[in-house]
């Protein structure tokens, strides 16, 4: 039994496996990642937000 | 259909590595060619042919797996160490040795922040200095002789400019000195600034003077941070002698807030600043153990 | 047929060697973890930690971790293309050579040859040495793939495709160096450029090394040992793609808060972030697989060693991810939850799914059965425990680090001198080299039972003759 799979009909079972839907929730991950991506580059990038380590480095010891 | 992507491997490699090419462009490829990436700092100078040697052999002994030399733009990390690390400072760098991991301090403020002698007793045996440190002892390298031939070619390598005096004058050094030399110079292309710069306070008394048991708790901590330099009870070694009035009528008749200055701020002779590691009780308390010292030997 | 098993015998040198620099690798590993808490056990110049630590691991990246990729991608390579290696002999040059290469490099390493570039230490002529490798195994796979009797490639050699062709450009790109003797090189790079390429490659070194052909071998070897097909092909796709793209945006989350520039640093977390999504493609994708007969993790005693493997990997690249934001590096980087999260996806998820595939491997080359079901568990367990115990000793001494650092007093001084902080982490290094010692005897069960499998195949190939 254990043998059975090979790559010989690998064919079938791709055909097979690509009708899978995708698990959902691997999607909501996968967009969301997305989405956290474009809010994390637009509030941490000095040419959009202005935000630079240095910056934030002389706001720090002012306190 | 893009099946058959999966049936072509040779259309399916040039489509794996045009992938892969994107991110390298963008994050590794592109910036190499921006300003950004090769700046210099002005009074950044090219190593010297010892100070080469001196990097060589950190590269070689591999320093860079227990310390970093990269202060971050954080509070505390250069109220530790110092200043935080320009991108200027490394233009002479090939390559960066800025480290992944701190098992020893970091190095990038270094270079002068102790005195020579400091280094050459450290680097013989640490734990003289810190007993429970877990640094190697690196003694043997004062038997490593440098060579000049070597350094020539490296420093042709490098593009750094040197003098045939400094290629000759180098068989007189260990890799010792070499390594120490290369300690004094790290981090020194940035004007060097204290961490904690505690305003003149010459006139301040000792609130702790009346405290009978203040010299005591003084003396633990003159034992942990102070006595590898100043020796046993303040009687002096690398630094100077605490107790004799040489020192002490230097500058006059030295008050209880002069001393409590210098142990803060440093000096310009090789006392480090230690305003950012002892906080005022402990700094006190060593003016009162100094001050019992003293009338101790009278 | 006879050149089949010629080449076996290549997959199985590949094996063995990979297990004798493993040995070499660990035992070094233990050594370290004294001299963390025992200077005495530094003896200068040859073993000391700076000099160990670099041999340490490229012993077991490169001797364990490659040596069994190479092999094992042979092995795998023959399988899914149903044919022998097109260029055999070129194979066997290819282990001899790679052998040489791993005990040059161990003892230019030791004489203290370093280019200080992490995972990259080796000095330029090993540097070509090492290319040729790469070279010869390229040569070799390609050949094999596209002079293939199937149609169809597998997952797997997508994944040992996209290997080959990251390896080629990242460790060609950042060894670049002038040469000023034999021995010893200047980066071309310099400065903040130089870091910037090094850790693009030295992430990569773990995204094409420790995953890309790990994950072939465990998309071939689960199935393989389950019997159960992969669950999703899409998912595999998805995944495959995302991460070869997005793996080398990441390189600079090892220099947040350095003087690269902002825009870098955050481009790389962000990318690094997003890993979480493909990573856990392949980790769903295999929890579904055995997901449709969970009994096989008590029937077939490899599958637990692919699930707790590609566990690790989910966790490992959960915590990966949550270390690179700005406000998690603060604490943690540069203490000791680093090495503790590298353990995890080294001791845990390479070393496991690697140890189950060679379990798979050698009693089919043999055509036997393994020597001991058994001694496998104990195996299964004692790195499991041991490893576990390194990771969240490192975990817990990291963020005692990392706090005793920013600890201020309340005039706004700082509480702890370096000194002090470092005291305190002695119980748990002397935990650590416990945990190490712990791994060790687990791998000693597996190199038992893989030696005694051999010895049984060869009994068996002598009755037969």
């Amino acid at each position: 039994m254990t043998e059975d799979f090979d790559s010989t009909n690998i064919e079938d079972f791709e055909a097979k496996d690509t009708a899978r839907k995708l698990p959902i929730g691997w999607l909501i991950l996968f967009w969301g990642l997305i989405l956290w991506g474009i809010y994390y580059f637009v509030m941490y990038s000095p040419s959009i937000s202005g935000w630079t380590q240095e910056k934030a480095y002389h706001e720090s010891v002012k306190k | 259909m893009a099946g058959e992507l999966y049936r072509r491997p040779i259309m399916f490699a040039v489509v794996a590595t045009v992938v892969i090419l994107i991110g390298t462009i963008v994050t590794m490829f592109f910036p190499m060619f921006t300003e950004g990436m090769h700046p210099r700092l002005e009074n950044l100078k090219p190593y010297t042919a010892l100070q080469l040697a001196g990097k060589d052999i950190y590269m070689r002994e591999g320093c860079n797996n227990c310390h970093t030399q990269t202060v971050r733009p954080l509070r505390t990390e250069v109220m530790r160490y110092g200043e935080y690390s320009k991108a200027g400072e490394f233009a002479f760098d090939r390559p960066f040795l800025w480290g992944s991991k701190r098992t020893g301090p970091d190095l990038a403020r270094i270079g002068g922040k102790y005195p020579d002698a400091w280094h050459y007793k450290h680097f013989e045996n640490p734990q003289a200095f810190f007993a429970q440190s877990n640094m190697p002892k690196y003694g043997w390298l004062q038997s490593g002789k440098l060579d000049p031939a070597a350094m020539e070619a490296h420093m042709k390598v490098n593009g750094f400019p040197y003098t045939q005096e400094e290629m000759a004058d180098l068989p007189s050094k260990t890799e010792l000195d070499a390594l120490v030399a290369y300690m004094q110079v790290i981090g020194t292309g940035v004007k060097k600034a204290v961490p904690v710069t505690v305003a003149a306070m010459a006139e301040e008394k000792n609130p702790l003077a009346g405290d009978p048991n203040a010299h005591e708790r003084g003396e633990k901590v003159y034992e942990k941070e102070c006595e590898a330099c100043h020796g046993d009870d303040g009687r002096g070694g690398i630094g100077p002698r605490l107790t004799d009035d040489i020192w002490l009528n230097k500058e006059g008749d030295i008050s209880d807030g002069r001393i409590y200055e210098i142990i803060a701020n440093g000096t310009a002779n090789g006392m480090p600043p230690y305003a950012g590691q002892l906080d005022k009780d402990k700094i006190w308390s060593l003016v009162s153990y100094i001050r019992h010292e003293q009338h101790k030997t009278k | 047929m006879n050149d089949y098993q010629y080449d076996h015998q290549t997959v199985k040198g590949f094996i063995v060697s990979s297990i004798f620099w493993g040995v070499v690798g660990i035992l070094i590993g233990l050594w370290i973890s004294v001299q963390m808490w025992k200077p005495e056990f530094n003896v200068p110049p040859f073993f000391t930690f700076g000099r160990l630590r670099v041999v340490h691991t490229n012993s077991l990246a490169f001797g364990l971790g490659i040596g069994a990729i190479f092999g094992i991608s042979y092995y795998i390579a023959m399988r899914l293309t149903k044919r022998p290696l097109v260029f055999p002999k070129l194979a066997r040059f290819h282990l001899y050579l790679f052998n040489a290469a791993i005990a040059l490099a161990a003892l230019s390493l030791f004489a203290g040859m370093n280019q200080t570039l992490e995972y990259a230490e080796l000095e330029w002529p090993l540097d070509i040495g090492v290319v040729i490798l790469w070279v010869i195994f390229a040569v070799n796979i390609f050949g094999t793939i596209i002079k293939r009797k199937d149609e169809q490639m597998y997952i797997s050699l997508w994944y040992i495709i996209a290997t080959v062709i990251a390896v080629a450009v990242l460790y060609i790109v950042n060894n670049l160096a002038v040469p000023a003797s034999l021995t010893k090189s200047y980066s071309l790079f310099a400065g903040v450029n130089s870091a910037n390429v090094q850790w693009w490659y030295g992430h990569n070194a773990v995204g094409f090394v420790f995953t890309t052909p790990i994950l072939a071998m465990f998309y071939y070897f689960l199935p393989k040992s389950t019997g159960l097909p992969i669950y999703s092909h899409r998912l595999s796709i998805i995944a495959f793609w995302s991460l070869v793209f997005a793996y080398l945006w990441t390189g600079a989350h090892h220099l947040v808060y350095t003087p690269l520039p902002d825009w870098i640093q955050t481009l790389a977390i962000v990318f690094t972030l997003f890993l979480i999504a493909p990573s856990w493609g392949s980790v769903i994708n295999g929890y579904y697989t055995v997901g449709t007969d969970w009994n096989k993790m008590q029937t077939h005693y490899l599958t637990k060693f692919f699930i707790l493997g590609i566990t690790f990997y989910g966790l490992q690249t959960v915590q990966g991810p949550t270390q690179a934001i700005r406000v998690v590096s603060q604490l943690i980087h540069y203490t000791d939850w680093v090495p503790g999260h590298v353990h995890m996806g080294t001791m845990g998820w390479v070393t496991m799914t690697t140890a189950a595939s060679i379990y798979y491997i050698i009693p089919k080359i043999y055509g036997t059965e393994i020597y001991s079901i058994k001694a496998a568990n104990v195996h299964f367990w004692l790195v499991l425990i041991g490893q576990l115990m390194f990771s969240i000793t490192m975990w817990i001494t990291g963020i005692q680090q990392g706090a005793l650092w920013k600890a201020t007093n309340a005039d706004g001084s700082l509480k702890y001198t370096f000194m002090e902080g470092l005291v305190k982490n002695y119980p748990f290094w002397q935990l650590r080299t416990v945990a190490g010692v712990i791994f060790t005897v687990g791998m000693l069960f597996f190199i038992y039972n893989i030696s005694m499998t051999i010895r049984k195949g060869k009994a068996l190939a002598a009755s037969r003759a």
